[in-house]
């Protein structure tokens, strides 16, 4: 929902399938060096990492690419609170991304359909 | 954009901690001192600050438990338990013993373990297992803070190309104990502060509503504290003082939210 707003004033529509969707062009700018930046980051391909750092700072400059690895580590954290205490989507974004969660998948990451899926084998 | 009150005063409070400024060449010590990227200032001071915090006794864990905390979070990241588990199609189809340097009872490291590898299949079932080791909400909302801001530190220490923040050495004391927190029911695992209560946790809110992010571990306002401290200098949801446009910094906490199938 964030990513969507954040196009309003530049009057761009982003596509919100590149969140999910690993062959789409967000239309963001530096995409590209910004899901290969953050997709090895909190993947922990620290090798890759290497080379990609280089790149991507020749390509959209040292300050925004340490910026980006800023932002994906920021959120490395937070994601891990929200899955850690099963926080309910707040209210106005629960009404506000219904189509939007289903389009892009990321409705599969519910804390009930994920009891489905990893709790069916319990040992 | 709002300029209501609350708002101005989080943005008063992001300029007066030289959020921005960046700090002179050569006056980098302590965190990140072997780096030659551009930090700023203010994120390098809120790291220290969380590291030096860690160390000492939290409400309900000693300082020597919360440096343990992090440092079960770091040896997860290689636990040969916790690669098996990934590969699963269920996290509990494969049983074992992690890969462990602390003293920690075994259903804390299983835990912590799974909240720093396989975040993205944690569910209810995990919670009440640890729930039903005698684990209370709050000791484990203390947990949820200490380690998740370990992670943020650790993780961009690790994307930048440096080595691993040493430990601090933990403070000695016994767990300082709080007073009841003020919180409610809002269909979480856990209560949740009753929100607008710590404004101010998330850059650039434009009005005092306090998201449930804001509010998840508001069992223990020392753990909001903890983490929003070392997690504020990373984003804001509007104006964002890093060489990023907005939507930039959206698509990385999306792919982000993604990748560790994340709801929230």
């Amino acid at each position: 929902m964030l990513l969507r707003a954040s196009g309003q004033p530049d009057q761009k529509d982003f596509d919100l399938s590149s969140i999910t969707d690993d062959h789409t062009d967000s239309g963001v700018d530096f995409g590209h060096w910004l899901r290969s930046l953050t997709e090895a980051a909190i993947q922990n391909r620290w090798d890759d990492l290497t080379t990609i750092r280089e790149r991507a700072g020749a390509a959209m400059g040292t300050q925004s690419m340490v910026d980006a690895l800023v932002v994906a580590s920021g959120f490395n954290g937070i994601t891990r609170v929200a899955d850690a205490t099963g926080i309910p989507l707040d209210e106005n974004t629960q009404q506000m991304t219904v189509d939007m969660r289903e389009s892009t998948g990321i409705e599969r990451f519910n804390y009930a359909e994920k009891s489905d899926r990893y709790d069916l084998i319990t040992t | 954009m709002s300029q209501s009150g609350p708002h101005v005063e989080v943005w008063l409070r992001i300029v007066d901690s030289n959020w921005t400024r960046k700090l002179e060449p050569g006056k980098i010590d302590g965190m990140y001192e072997l780096t030659d990227y551009p930090l700023r200032e203010g994120l390098i001071e809120a790291h220290e600050k969380v590291w030096e915090n860690i160390a000492g006794p939290g409400p309900f864990w000693t300082g020597a438990e919360r440096i343990a905390m992090v440092a079960e979070s770091r040896t997860a990241t290689s636990c040969l338990l916790c690669a098996k588990r990934r590969q699963a199609l269920s996290p509990y189809a494969v049983d074992g013993v992690h890969d462990s340097e602390t003293d920690l009872d075994a259903v804390i490291i299983d835990m912590i373990h799974r909240i720093r590898s396989d975040p993205g299949r944690l569910t209810r079932n995990m919670f009440d297992q640890v729930m039903g080791a005698g684990i209370t909400p709050e000791q484990y909302i203390e947990i949820v803070g200490v380690v998740n801001s370990s992670v943020i530190i650790d993780t961009l220490h690790a994307a930048l190309g440096l080595p691993l923040a040493e430990l601090p050495t933990p403070q000695p004391g016994a767990p300082t104990g709080q007073p009841p927190a003020n919180v409610t029911e809002a269909g979480a695992w856990v209560p949740i502060a009753v929100g607008n209560e710590r404004p101010g946790m998330i850059n650039g809110l434009s009005d005092n509503r306090e998201p449930n992010i804001a509010r998840s571990m508001g069992l223990v306002p020392n753990a909001v504290q903890l983490f929003f401290t070392a997690f504020r200098p990373h984003y804001a949801l509007q104006n964002i003082p890093l060489e990023l446009k907005q939507s930039q910094a959206e698509f990385i906490a999306s792919r982000v939210s993604a990748l560790n199938q994340c709801f929230y």
